[in-house]
């Protein structure tokens, strides 16, 4: 009886592994390739599309990645690329964040009509409004240096919402508490509401560093010059002209992607922590 | 209370830029106006020198150091005349243009830029780039090739100038043809007076078209290169995509010929001798027996094949016999926004002279332009063998794209209809002549939409 | 007595914090997201090549009447649609499916957190570029043909057909951006108390049944939220059809977006592009008002 319940959860335990390691596998895949390609010469890149042995890299060598470093100043276009990224996700997990929280737990005049506004403004795609906004940073003076880069994109609809649905489930009674205790609701949301809030905290960070990170067309526009170029626009040197040399380029993501994967699974800690603290609800 | 004071103060912030951004937009006098105050702060540098700048896109190492060397020469040669260059980091083509019309906007354009071949027409007539005619005599350009001149040439006034060419032509794989039972023997002594003939080249791909390989290749970029590499076997056939002056397009891209024209290519995919979404590096990876490439495809195949190979004039139509090649580059111009064309004009003469082409031209691995640049030591490589075949096809039978201003909304359209046209033809497995010339038709109304609009008077 | 006088005390705190939370991202948001609005309905109303900023010509509505009449609009309309309509439920049950399964802990949970999240760490260049190679029609040179062929099945043509290019856009799309939203789920999975599973599990109920009565109600806002975006998002489809099939074949993978792109910057016709511009954003929003206030009944 015992025994047979053991084999039981045995098998459980190994088809759940076994499920997850072939979907991980699936999703994993085009990750793969890329590595795999940034090892290879030229010419084998899209040879043998038509076996899985285009994801095994056969003559394998770092030459690829010694031409991306004797090209690029790694240092430097890394530099640039965390400044404006750092700028903007620090003003952006702030003002987002407190935005959210009045629209979750304040009473105040213009909450609806706010609310109406970030949602309706959420649809707007960058790709229609980029010749406008453009025009308006040559206004401001601001073409080729970094606020163009920063500012416009503090303030997101996605945000806004994302913190202000995670708020509205904090129960009432622990800001109630707070208060009675004395604290301002300004004092409240930084002692007692944002510690419990990690997960959300750190699931906005990840968004939008990624889709900064990978943001090309905007930077392109706006920053001319190889002293200011952000990681993105660095890789596009190897697209320079025909013929296109995708090995250089498979290289250069792959470098390109080690600090979203070290960001992604140092962040990781906060979504364990968030299950620790859940117990907060109920 | 403060901060009421606070949050007043940003609204009033709010309300004034609102205010300015919508103000200022898009008035001419005053955008002119901005442009001339902050031009005039760059060019006058303390020393009462003139600074100019110029675009032009990110290349591999070897270009870039080019830049470096000859820039720094030109600084120390003409202490009055002061150029920097930036590198632009495109993605594709289309992303540098996008940049340019943004610059255009808001007149941050630099003082020379380069523009792809056809683009020239487009920027001339929007008066993006002026003419730099006065700077290069008649004597002079008569050393480039003729296709290149014309490429930059609009309404009889240079625009632009350009070291370097392109051209494709047939490579084809000699062990598979042999295999094949083709005679390689025979497409080896082709001249460019006896090219193949468009029912040759598709004898050879059904031949060579089997279970592992595909008869030929054709470029399937769904973009320019579609307009690029296809328009001469248009010509060949008798009709031009548009007309000379670069007015009409009825009657040429949808003509009787143009439509045979079209249909000789679909059968190629419909018979499955070619694919219709090719790989990258088909040829090289001996997935296909023949391809129209580029010039720029010779030093990838001597680094990296794996066979035998050859390549020759590109193919004529049966009918006409006619030899037409592709050709195209980047050129330098000279900005709106740009004090003293005189100074930009001085030093596009410099740069374009034979040394500095043929240096430019070896560096960036492109035919080049000037006649005299094959003189140069670093043109040697060109003197025989398959660059000495394309130089041979850009002094001969180069035809340059359309020079109109509505040439990108053309070639958009045009190479949506041919993708359109060709995937009929594989899903079919069949050629509909009434479809190819419905497709047609439409690349002309598209075209003279807009020509209509804002070009013609 | 004094009761009601500290409580209005702290009403007028609240709403003073309210103004100072909420004052510099509004500001910030009307700044650099209403003032291009407003300029591109501006722009719509006049007759503007991209590279003539100086000689724009004043049509009042004639670009939108233009709209009306352009049968391409209407077809990226309904392509935009489409897709919307496909890739948001697929999209959607993919990620919370793969939140499911790594949100307990277990060993190795991050590894395969990570591996799910991946494709939103790979550039979506690549992953174009190697689905594009992947989905090619000639089993020699495509992977998913060649397993097709494998089988006795026939290769099917899959992004060059006008009938399967933009259902293979789909699938790729979902499969991409499922990591995206599974994170959006695990931090709203990490608000459901442990307790009312073990008191569930007390009671005899069965995994599924804890899934249906437990999980799905308490995802209740995080579910809303998904959903809304992924629709705003998948109506901003354009990445891909840009890189894969240039909204080819037929026009078939053209949406509105990449409408809105190409009329604007490739072919300069900037002020009709703001029309279909300004038409984009009034039919986004009042979809995504009015399902906000759908959602808001429902309960």
């Amino acid at each position: 009886m015992k025994k047979s319940m053991k084999t039981s959860n045995f098998l459980t335990k190994f088809l759940f592994y076994a499920g997850n390691i072939i979907i991980g596998i699936i999703f994993v895949s085009p990750l793969i390739w890329m590595i795999s390609a940034s090892l290879k010469p030229e010419a084998q890149i899209f040879a043998n599309m038509n076996s899985i042995s285009t994801f095994i890299p056969v003559q394998a060598s770092l030459d690829n990645f010694k031409e991306v470093f004797s090209r690029l100043d790694m240092l430097q276009v890394f530099k640039n690329t965390f400044v404006y990224i750092a700028l903007i996700l620090v003003l952006d997990l702030l003002l987002n964040s407190i935005c959210g929280y009045a629209l979750a737990k304040f009473d105040f005049k213009g909450k609806g009509l706010m609310l109406n506004f970030v949602v309706a403004l959420m649809v707007m795609p960058m790709e229609a409004i980029m010749l406008p906004l453009y025009i308006e940073m040559s206004q401001l003076g601001w073409v080729n240096k970094l606020p163009a880069l920063v500012i416009p994109f503090v303030a997101k609809c996605f945000s806004i919402y994302m913190f202000r649905q995670f708020f509205c489930d904090i129960p009432d009674e622990l800001i109630e508490a707070a208060s009675i205790d004395g604290a301002s609701p300004v004092r409240t949301f930084f002692t007692v509401v944002m510690p419990i809030s990690k997960t959300v905290y750190a699931t906005v960070f990840i968004l939008d560093f990624v889709a900064h990170w990978n943001d090309f067309m905007w930077p392109f526009l706006v920053m001319t010059g190889e002293s200011k170029r952000t990681i993105q626009l660095a890789i596009q040197v190897f697209f320079g002209t025909q013929p296109i040399h995708y090995s250089a380029i498979m290289a250069a993501l792959v470098v390109s992607a080690v600090p979203m994967l070290i960001m992604f699974i140092f962040m990781q800690k906060y979504y364990i922590e968030g299950i620790a603290s859940s117990g907060i609800k109920g | 209370m403060k901060m009421k004071k606070v949050s007043s103060m940003l609204l009033v912030a709010a309300m004034a830029l609102s205010l300015t951004a919508c103000g200022g937009s898009g008035g001419g006098s005053t955008d002119e106006a901005n442009a001339t105050g902050e031009a005039s702060n760059e060019t006058a540098s303390s020393d009462g020198a003139v600074n100019l700048t110029i675009w032009s896109p990110t290349d591999k190492e070897a270009v870039e150091a080019w830049w470096t060397e000859k820039l720094a020469q030109w600084n120390e040669e003409h202490p009055e005349i002061q150029v920097s260059r930036e590198a632009i980091d495109r993605s594709d083509s289309y992303a540098y243009e996008n940049k340019i019309t943004t610059a255009v906007t808001s007149n941050d354009l630099p003082d020379i830029f380069y523009v792809d071949g056809p683009t020239v027409s487009y920027y001339a007539a929007n008066n993006i780039i002026v003419p730099i005619s006065d700077y290069f005599s008649e004597e002079d350009l008569s050393d480039f090739v003729d296709s290149t001149v014309a490429q930059c040439t609009y309404n009889g006034e240079l625009y632009a100038i350009s070291s370097t060419e392109s051209s494709v032509a047939l490579y084809y794989n000699k062990n598979y043809l042999t295999d094949c039972g083709v005679d390689v023997a025979d497409i080896d002594s082709r001249t460019i007076d006896n090219p193949l003939t468009w029912s040759e080249l598709a004898e050879i791909a059904q031949k060579c078209t089997t279970d592992s390989y595909v008869g030929t290749h054709i470029i399937m970029d769904h973009g320019e290169g579609l307009s690029y590499a296809l328009e001469p076997m248009f010509i060949s056939n008798g009709k031009d995509f548009i007309s000379d002056d670069g007015a009409v397009a009825e009657g040429y891209i949808n003509s009787k010929e143009s439509v045979e024209t079209a249909e000789y290519l679909a059968n190629m995919i419909a018979n499955g001798y070619a694919n219709i979404d090719p790989i990258q590096d088909e040829f090289l990876n001996g997935a296909c027996a023949t391809m129209l490439g580029g010039s720029w495809d010779v030093s990838i195949l001597e680094g990296s094949a794996e066979f035998d190979w050859g390549v020759t004039y590109y193919p004529v139509s049966d009918t006409t016999k006619k030899a037409v090649s592709p050709c195209g580059d980047w050129s330098a111009a000279v900005s709106k926004d740009c004090q003293n064309v005189d100074a930009a004009g001085e030093f596009l003469k410099w740069l374009t002279n034979t040394e500095n082409t043929a240096t430019y031209a070896a560096a960036i691995a492109k035919p080049a332009t000037r006649n005299s640049s094959y003189q140069e030591e670093a043109m040697a490589e060109y003197q025989s063998g398959p660059r000495a075949m394309f130089v041979e096809q850009l002094q001969n039978t180069a035809v340059p794209r359309p020079r109109t201003p509505s040439y990108s909304v053309f070639s958009t359209k045009y190479a949506e209809a041919m993708t359109n046209i060709f995937s009929e033809a594989a899903s079919s497995h069949s050629v509909d002549t009434a479809y190819i010339q419905s497709e047609l038709d439409g690349v002309v109304a598209a075209f003279q939409e807009d020509y209509d609009m804002y070009y013609a008077n | 007595m004094s009761n009601p006088s500290k409580l209005s005390g702290r009403k007028r705190n609240e709403r003073v914090a309210a103004y100072i939370f909420t004052i510099p991202a509004m500001f910030l948001l009307f700044a650099f997201l209403v003032v291009p609005i407003l300029y591109t309905v501006r722009y719509s109303l006049f007759q503007y090549q991209i590279v003539r900023p100086d000689n724009i010509l004043f049509v009042g509505l004639q670009n939108y009447q233009k709209l009306l009449s352009d049968e391409n609009f209407w077809l990226a309309l309904k392509n935009t649609v489409y897709f919307t309509v496909l890739v948001v439920p697929f999209q959607c049950v993919l990620a919370l499916a793969l939140a499911m399964l790594v949100s307990s802990k277990f060993r190795g949970v991050a590894i395969f957190r990570t591996m799910y999240f991946s494709p939103q760490l790979t550039s979506m260049v690549v992953i174009s570029i190697l689905w594009t190679v992947l989905y090619n029609s000639n089993p020699n040179t495509g992977l998913i043909n060649s397993f097709l062929t494998s089988l006795g099945l026939e290769p099917i043509n899959f992004l060059s057909n006008a009938k399967t290019a933009m259902n293979s856009i789909i699938f790729m799309s979902g499969w991409q951006g499922a990591g995206y939203q599974m994170m959006i789920f695990l931090a709203g999975l990490q608000g459901i108390p442990r307790d009312q599973y073990e008191a569930a599990s007390v009671d005899g109920a069965n995994k599924v049944q804890q899934f249906l009565y437990i999980t799905l109600p308490g995802l209740k806002g995080t579910i809303k939220y998904v959903v809304m975006i992924t629709m705003i998002q998948a109506m901003k489809l354009f990445t891909q059809p840009y890189v894969m099939t240039q909204g080819g074949p037929k026009n078939s993978t053209k949406t509105l977006v990449y409408y809105i792109y190409t009329q604007g910057f490739q072919q300069g016709n900037f002020g009709y592009a703001c029309a279909v511009a300004a038409v984009f954003f009034v039919i986004v929003v009042v979809m995504s008002l009015s399902m906000k206030k759908l959602i808001a009944e429902t309960n």
